[in-house]
């Protein structure tokens, strides 16, 4: 089957080898050792959020087929994801890890330290399963055939530079190393059958760039917690009461009191998730005292109130 | 937490009872060395003769703040005609406004950039009238292409943010890319593609400058593109009123959160509203407070009790405050209707003809100060 359809197999190839996440300046830093503890902490635990929308991308999937033996085959995977009562799926294994890692297991299930572009990233691949036909979604699952050789790397460069991790937290690496291949097979097969005509060719390669793009995208979201968000240079902060103004050239932005708290913090000697964490050991009853100190954060980065700079550049 | 964070500048999501000054706009002067066929002076320059000394705009500076103000546009004419403007900034920056100088680059050098940096400038805009010196001179009506670039290189020098602002017309609109360019080798933090307003002189030379739809479309185009391309610089740009079918909201509402005062004193809500025939006070003679709260054309268009239909019962009305007040004046005589601009309007075909009346090649200059 795939031999009629070789051209298309070469391309989905070519866009992995060129786009995905491999690629990525974290993800060479990561496998080349050279994150410190913080950075591997932090992707561990915003990756965890990613971990959670595979059995709903995986669910969606199956709702789009008409086809038991797809089904069939398909429904492993959220299995694989979430385990049974004779093993531990993904979700449990990555929890492992974060607990080797030092983490804690709540605080990562929690999901309150995912930080935004992360959780745009991952949202916008449910979104796209969601709104697009099983061949396109299958196509989308296909950096599945870069995982497999890429997660054995990874586990080797985990044991070799970040020794501090132990061993039993790999264990979702080595199992998705032998999942990933034969997952990759079964999407590949259905694509290279399915997509018969140029046009669905075209959705199908234009499916996994899309994935590509949001793998890529999970990273940037990991790399912005670990800048340093300070007042931009042009900025002139004017406190009114427990408010304040920040002025910038032809603009002004208003703060509220507990931005103002938010912006305090944002000294130039925190990191992005050190601001939130200075916040939450100011407020810890508080619910949602990260996720709005990385939505404030973010909005007046836009608004050029805040410059974020890059940690040890 | 609250979601209060928001620029001022557009005057979004604020209480349409809310009433402060947040931007004073200084006309230090109405002389400037350029001739530009859009100059929003006033038509008739002769009536009003340029008053205030540093140490009147230094009291001007002092009840802003008081009133609330945190930024100040050193604005004109040309600001850098004035030889007093160091001072001016430092009681500006005393009075602990946000000193923000609009200029068109010249006559002022790098050294008088340098004083006026020492002084407390914080930011500058530069004007340029295209993206090349023979058609940026043919607008400005003068040869100063260079020199403005010359200056704004210095802007950067100092480490001072710089806008570049371009007005746009029918015959710089094509240049569009050009300009963004020149923007990016400039190292400008932002990019004010502005395009004309048609009143005052601009209202003059309508015929001259007034763009087709084609030409804003792929204006419109280009500037989507260059803005995915890079996040720097900031690239302004909003479809102009007369290609929208909705009006702008003008100054965020009528004396609402702007205030001008001019060069000779008198208290304003905007650059345009002295046109009007409305009663503005001055601050030669009552303090800025009494000047921005009790001046009858101040209160002339405060809130919404002065609307007229479409805009009384419309929907819109706390997002456009029924558009800009002088453009209705202009075109419909009547500064309290529903600006033209918006499709709503009974008189919307004084703006909609426009665009079907025959193009001009030449265009009046405006008349030097």
């Amino acid at each position: 089957m795939s031999g009629s359809n070789a051209p298309l197999e070469a391309r989905l190839r070519r866009i992995l080898d060129e786009r995905y996440h491999h690629r990525h300046p974290f993800n060479v830093r990561l496998h080349g050792g050279r994150c410190t503890k913080d950075e591997v902490r932090r992707w561990i635990r915003n990756r965890y959020y990613y971990q959670t929308r595979i059995p709903l991308k995986d669910g969606l999937i199956l709702t789009k087929s008409e086809d038991r033996e797809f089904r069939h085959g398909w429904i492993r995977r959220i299995y694989d994801h979430d385990g049974d009562d004779a093993r531990a799926g993904g979700l449990e294994l990555w929890l492992r890890l974060a607990e080797a890692a030092g983490l804690e297991r709540a605080e990562v299930a929690s999901l309150r330290n995912v930080l935004p572009g992360v959780k745009r990233a991952c949202d916008a691949y449910v979104e796209f399963v969601a709104s697009h036909d099983l061949l396109a979604s299958v196509a989308s699952s296909l950096t599945e055939l870069s995982a497999g050789p890429f997660l054995g790397e990874r586990a080797e460069a985990f044991r070799k530079h970040y020794g501090w991790i132990d061993e039993a937290g790999l264990a979702y690496f080595l199992s998705r190393t032998s999942q990933a291949p034969r997952d990759a097979a079964e999407g590949l097969a259905y694509v290279l059958a399915h997509a018969k005509t140029p046009a669905d060719q075209e959705r199908c390669t234009a499916a996994l760039e899309r994935k590509c793009e949001i793998l890529w995208a999970l990273l940037g979201g990991v790399e912005w917690g670990g800048r340093t968000p300070r007042l931009a240079p042009s900025a002139l902060l004017r406190d009114e009461g427990a408010e304040a103004v920040v002025v910038l050239p032809e603009r002004a932005v208003r703060i509220s009191a507990s931005g103002r708290e938010i912006l305090a913090a944002c000294d130039g000697t925190r990191s992005v998730e050190a601001v939130a964490a200075a916040l939450r050991a100011r407020h810890p009853e508080g619910e949602s005292v990260e996720r709005d100190s990385y939505d404030f954060v973010e909005r007046m980065e836009g608004l050029g109130v805040l410059r974020l700079e890059e940690l040890g550049k | 937490m609250t979601e209060k964070e928001r620029p001022v500048r557009d005057g979004e999501g604020e209480a349409r009872a809310e009433s402060r000054v947040w931007n004073l706009v200084a006309e230090l002067t109405y002389r400037c060395p350029l001739r530009c066929p859009y100059c929003s002076n006033p038509v008739a320059l002769r009536d009003f003769p340029e008053t205030l000394a540093a140490a009147d705009w230094a009291r001007v500076f002092r009840e802003a703040a008081a009133l609330g103000a945190v930024h100040v546009g050193l604005t004109g004419g040309e600001p850098t005609t004035r030889r007093d403007l160091a001072e001016i900034v430092q009681s500006a920056a005393e009075a602990g406004l946000y000193t923000h100088l609009v200029t068109a680059g010249l006559p002022i050098d790098a050294a008088g950039l340098r004083a006026l940096q020492a002084a407390g400038l914080r930011s500058v805009q530069v004007s340029v009238q295209d993206a090349e010196a023979a058609p940026s001179d043919a607008i400005a009506g003068t040869a100063c292409f260079e020199r403005k670039l010359a200056f704004a290189r210095e802007v950067r020098g100092l480490g001072l943010p710089l806008t570049l602002n371009v007005v746009l017309h029918r015959r710089n609109l094509g240049r569009v890319r050009e300009l963004i360019a020149l923007a990016r080798a400039l190292d400008a933090d932002r990019l004010e593609l502005a395009n004309t307003q048609y009143q005052g002189w601009a209202l003059a030379n309508r015929a001259a400058l007034l763009p087709a739809r084609e030409q804003l479309d792929a204006a419109a185009k280009i500037v989507a593109e260059e803005r995915a391309r890079a996040p720097r610089p900031e690239l302004l740009f909003v479809l102009p009123d007369y290609f929208r079918d909705r009006p702008k909201p003008c100054m965020g509402g009528w004396a609402r959160t702007h205030l001008v005062v001019t060069p000779d004193g008198r208290a304003l809500p905007c650059h345009g509203a002295g046109e009007l025939p409305l009663e503005f006070w001055n601050v030669h003679e009552k303090s800025l407070a009494e000047c921005w709260r009790d001046a009858p054309g101040m209160n002339a268009f405060r809130g919404e009790g002065w609307m007229q239909e479409p805009c009384r019962s419309c929907p819109e009305r706390a997002r456009d405050f029924g558009g800009c007040r002088c453009q209705a004046f202009a075109l419909a005589g009547d500064a309290a209707a529903t600006d033209p601009a918006c499709a709503l309007s009974p008189r919307h075909a004084l703006v909609s003809d426009a665009h079907g009346e025959p193009r001009s090649e030449t265009w009046r200059y405006r008349a030097p100060a």
